[in-house]
């Protein structure tokens, strides 16, 4: 019988996946890898997987199903690579997305040698996704697709991975979960952060800078700036602040702001109108490519900014690990740190992180 | 949803420092005392329906203390090791603090949770602790133990296992009471020998120590039973409160099938005792040997005083947990020294305690053998192991290493 592995948060999709690979008639051996300290974190909390209740319930599932479960520790890893990250970027006027960062880290890699470490070729996740001809396409449900966060996972790695509900709509996976009468089948879907434990992600930063060594002076409150540097108000701190956004900014005047960009060095917050808001082009730094794509020239393509985002069209001139992206049309801008995937209608063709 | 099986469930049970599978035998007289409408009464009560539930737990005492060649007198019931444990630990030093005396207590890095964790909550009472040092295999030198006691005369308890529970040491406890006792005659000396016992003679007596802590479910026995012997004349304040039962040391009414099983397990311990010793330690003999032989091989513990039931290994490169799990799905239930606390998993504080760097111990497994393993099992571990090893060790965990080492 073959072996897989399942990589098991405790909610419905991962249970899901699981069960349609025992139907199979795979071997199929769950994983749940620890990720956090829940002090922060209140067991039993719906919305974010991984805590110790989530723990619990895959095991349970697993035991439903009839298959083995384990409990991997990646804390550590998680903390350096994910948690860690996510501070340092705010603390550097960033906007990280450690969804990306904890697929690419913890997610991939290290499960898929523990999956090959225990003789399973494969790793499954619950990732609303496709491995269509080798490439990493979107998901049947387009409403749950996930690929915008897979992207930095690596063509290597693509090779040995199954999302079995890619073909898959959110209402099929959870009726199937009530017809196996599994626990989670009507847990609502995660939304917050998970490590941050009902803080916001400001409360985690400014709790975790210090502790890193970092230079806690851009977290301090100070001025709002408009572009040609008028102070025109004072915000909390740069890491509580998000580009395009408009509410909550106290600032003097009654047309609309926007955040425009953060500079930390100065504790500056730079504000503009909505038309200053429009970017036509954006850098993307450590751009990764998930389809034969030549190492220096020019695709034309969609480029999606945001998880929920449409793909905007646009030119991308590629050179090596950057690449320069100029949109058929002007759309408003989005946080560096955050990533810019680059589609071939439902295929990544790559993506990376905008500069 | 009835359960499919779906994966080979161990068959080959490696894992007794865990727990020991029910002896038919003890098991029969569990299931007979649990079924006797004459045994459901209260053993502490007066009327005759009581006094016969009290007769079972009074002949499982008297075989308990048979056992370790105790009186019945000086054996307490309680619901398991480790609350023998905590009795003792507790009991013993607050007992010391009531009467005036020097109240501290020392052990080692070596001893079980259910020894220090007590010990370390008498510490925060503002109890001395002291962790004796230990080398490499795990030893503990007697001279160094007297110096201990000389140098810190707040020392009242001293508590050391018999047998240590990841390493399968076996410790000489006469001697080492004996070294303290030259030191501080009156010290109060404890023995967890709750992996000692049913494979090493344990005579309270010969041991020279005031306390014994004794598990059923190690000697093949049923779960939640255990005892405390207690070597009269020394005082001993209860850690629960709540009724006279067990002269006040441990309240609660007696779990009756429990101890009755607890006591055919000690009997059937006892008078098997040598052919059990006899056919373990030809298994460990094999089992060292073969896995001494595997590339990256690494044995930890005393290789001079052993119980013979347990091999405590690790393999270069080779992460203990991973090798656990491919073992488990391969039918072969092994341990990790690795200790669970609030859930997850701390590399093995026994071989910390013998100063292996945390990658070390990260790597050991624990295999312990008992009466009811054959060499069929030796060998199937032994068999499946070098392909085990091999994917492990092929499979490099460091995200940028994995991508090196796909072969595609």
């Amino acid at each position: 019988m073959t072996r897989i592995v399942v990589a098991m948060s405790g909610g419905v999709d991962s249970s899901v996946a699981a069960a349609l690979l025992v139907d199979e008639g795979l071997e199929v051996v769950g994983l749940t890898m620890r990720l956090y300290d829940s002090q922060h974190a209140p067991t039993g909390r719906a919305g974010s997987c991984c805590s110790p209740a989530e723990v619990d319930q895959a095991k349970q599932v697993c035991a439903q199903l009839g298959i083995a479960h384990y409990t991997i520790d990646e804390r550590e890893r998680f903390e350096s690579a994910v948690i860690d990250d996510f501070v340092r970027s705010y603390a550097a006027g960033r906007t990280p997305n450690p969804c990306v960062r904890c697929n690419e880290h913890v997610k991939f890699a290290p499960l898929l040698a523990r999956a090959r470490a225990l003789g399973a070729d494969v790793l499954a996740t619950g990732h609303y996704a496709r491995v269509v001809d080798g490439g990493l396409w979107r998901s049947v449900d387009e409403a749950k697709d996930q690929s915008y966060f897979l992207f930095a996972m690596g063509l290597p790695a693509l090779r040995h991975v199954r999302f079995p509900l890619g073909t898959w709509s959110k209402d099929q996976v959870r009726a199937r979960a009530r017809m196996l009468g599994l626990g989670n089948a009507d847990t609502p879907d995660s939304q917050e952060l998970c490590f941050a434990g009902g803080r916001d992600h400001a409360e985690v930063v400014e709790s975790r800078a210090a502790a890193l060594g970092l230079d806690v002076g851009g977290l301090a409150p100070g001025p709002i700036v408009d572009v040609s540097g008028r102070e025109v108000g004072q915000h909390a701190g740069v890491h509580r602040v998000t580009i395009g956004q408009r509410r909550g900014l106290r600032v003097a005047g009654t047309e609309p702001r926007y955040v425009l960009r953060v500079v930390p060095e100065r504790r500056e917050v730079v504000v503009g109108d909505a038309a200053a808001l429009q970017v036509h082009e954006l850098r993307i730094e450590d751009f990764r490519r998930l389809a034969p794509l030549p190492e220096v020239g020019e695709v034309t393509a969609g480029v999606q900014i945001r998880h929920r985002g449409r793909p905007a069209e646009a030119r991308v001139e590629l050179d090596r690990d950057r690449a320069v992206v100029r949109f058929a049309a002007p759309i408003a801008a989005a946080a560096p740190g955050q990533a810019a995937v680059v589609y071939d209608g439902p295929r990544v063709l790559g993506g990376g992180w905008i500069a | 949803m009835a359960a499919k099986r779906l994966y080979a469930f161990a068959v080959r049970y490696l894992d007794h420092n865990a727990t020991s599978p029910l002896d038919p035998r003890v098991r029969d007289v569990v299931i007979a005392t649990l079924c006797d409408d004459g045994l459901q009464a209260n053993p502490s009560s007066v009327h005759g329906a009581g006094q016969r539930a009290r007769a079972v737990v009074e002949q499982a005492r008297r075989a308990v203390a048979r056992a370790v060649a105790a009186q019945p007198l000086e054996v307490t019931f309680t619901a398991g090791g480790t609350e023998a444990d905590n009795l003792a630990i507790l009991g013993a030093a607050r007992a010391l603090r009531s009467a005036g005396r020097p109240c501290g207590v020392l052990t080692t890095g070596l001893e079980h949770p259910a020894v220090l964790a007590p010990a370390r909550a008498l510490a925060r009472e503002g109890h001395a602790l002291i962790l004796l040092e230990v080398d490499g295999c795990g030893r503990i030198d007697p001279g160094r133990l007297a110096a201990t006691l000389r140098e810190h005369p707040e020392i009242g308890l001293v508590s050391l296992a018999a047998a240590n529970h990841e390493l399968g040491n076996v410790y000489d406890v006469a001697g080492l009471s004996a070294a303290a006792r030259a030191v501080v005659p009156e010290v109060v000396i404890h023995c967890d020998a709750v992996q000692a016992f049913g494979k090493l003679p344990l005579a309270l007596a010969e041991l020279g120590v005031d306390l014994i802590s004794l598990s059923a479910h190690k000697i093949h026995g049923p779960k939640g039973v255990g005892a405390l012997i207690h070597r009269r004349g020394r005082e001993l304040a209860p850690a629960l409160f709540g009724g006279p039962q067990e002269r006040g040391r441990r309240p609660g009414t007696e779990s009756i099938a429990a101890i009755a099983g607890f006591g055919k397990a000690a009997e059937l311990a006892v008078a098997e005792l040598g052919a059990r010793r006899e056919h373990t330690a030809g298994l460990v003999e094999e089992l060292r040997t073969g896995l001494a032989a595997l590339p990256g091989a690494r044995i930890h513990g005393d290789p001079g005083r052993s119980t013979g039931t347990t091999v405590n290994v690790g393999f270069a490169g080779c992460d203990g947990q991973l090798l656990l799990i491919n073992l488990d799905l391969a039918g072969i239930a092994v341990a990790t020294g690795a200790a669970c606390s609030s859930g997850t998993l701390e590399p093995s504080p026994v071989l910390r305690a013998i100063g292996q760097a945390p990658e070390v111990a990260r790597e050991a497994l624990r295999i312990s053998v008992g009466k009811d393993n054959t060499r069929e099992d030796v060998a199937a571990l032994l068999a499946a192991l070098p392909e085990i090893l091999g994917r492990v060790r092929g499979a490099a965990i460091d995200p940028a290493g994995w991508r090196e080492v796909d072969p595609r």
